[in-house]
């Protein structure tokens, strides 16, 4: 395996700590890990924001709003792990997602049905389904694949 | 990108488009095409680096769960 690029020590700093405080970090944040100034911090960001992954901004800001499976702005996916509920997951397709980042520990996610406003509740343990409440919950995207990139927020 | 307590309630909801139906999947599905490397490798170290080559699989797996449904094909027309 070759040495990691900028590219990945940056994303990895990100979602390590939203793992870790269930916030996103500033661009001193980065800057400060990796031991340059806040303008550079600020430059890794940008460049990993435009590496084509589902990670998004707040328009012209420097503000990070969402980093898959992550959200830094509340959604209505509420992720809670040993009771602590400090997480928000970018979409309900991606809140499945989020138990490979918490080996070996349940993840319960929880929202309301966009329909009647009812609990969906999913528990994943390493990628597996241990308990869906109510039984036959299903998953829905009215976009095709194909146009997510041109506007993935609103997909 | 939403999860609802049936297909019911999905097929009630205000968003739901009867022409994107093909965009309903079984829970169990959704968790399989969120269980290929792209999704599970994120804390790899290499994750940038790997994510070009990881899109295959996560494409094969969509048509696989999917049927081949083009709503899944990643294409652009």
């Amino acid at each position: 395996m070759p040495d990691p690029t900028q590219l990945d020590l940056t994303y990895d700093f990100i979602l390590r700590t939203f793992v870790k405080h269930g916030q996103a970090p500033h661009f001193t944040d980065i800057g400060r890990a990796f031991g340059v100034s806040p303008d550079e911090g600020r430059r890794l960001l940008h460049d990993l924001m435009a590496a084509g992954l589902p990670n998004w901004l707040f328009p012209s800001t420097d503000l990070i709003v969402s980093f898959a499976p992550f959200n830094n702005v509340p959604t209505h996916y509420r992720i809670s792990i040993d009771g602590q509920q400090k997480w928000f997951a970018q979409c309900g397709l991606e809140s499945l997602a989020m138990s490979w980042l918490f080996p070996d520990k349940p993840i319960l996610v929880e929202a309301p049905c966009l329909d009647c406003g009812e609990p969906v509740r999913v528990t994943v343990r390493n990628g597996v389904i241990e308990r869906e409440d109510p039984r036959g919950i299903r998953f829905y995207v009215d976009v095709p694949l194909r146009e997510w990139g041109a506007n993935l927020p609103f997909a | 990108m939403n999860l609802f307590r049936s297909e019911e309630h999905a097929r009630r909801w205000s968003g739901y488009r009867a022409e994107a139906a093909a965009g309903l999947l079984l829970l169990a599905d959704a968790m399989d095409v969120m269980s290929v490397p792209r999704f599970r490798e994120r804390l790899s170290g290499h994750y940038v680096s790997s994510a070009p080559a990881s899109r295959p699989a996560f494409v094969e797996r969509l048509k696989a769960v999917s049927r081949g449904d083009p709503f899944w094909d990643p294409t652009p027309r």
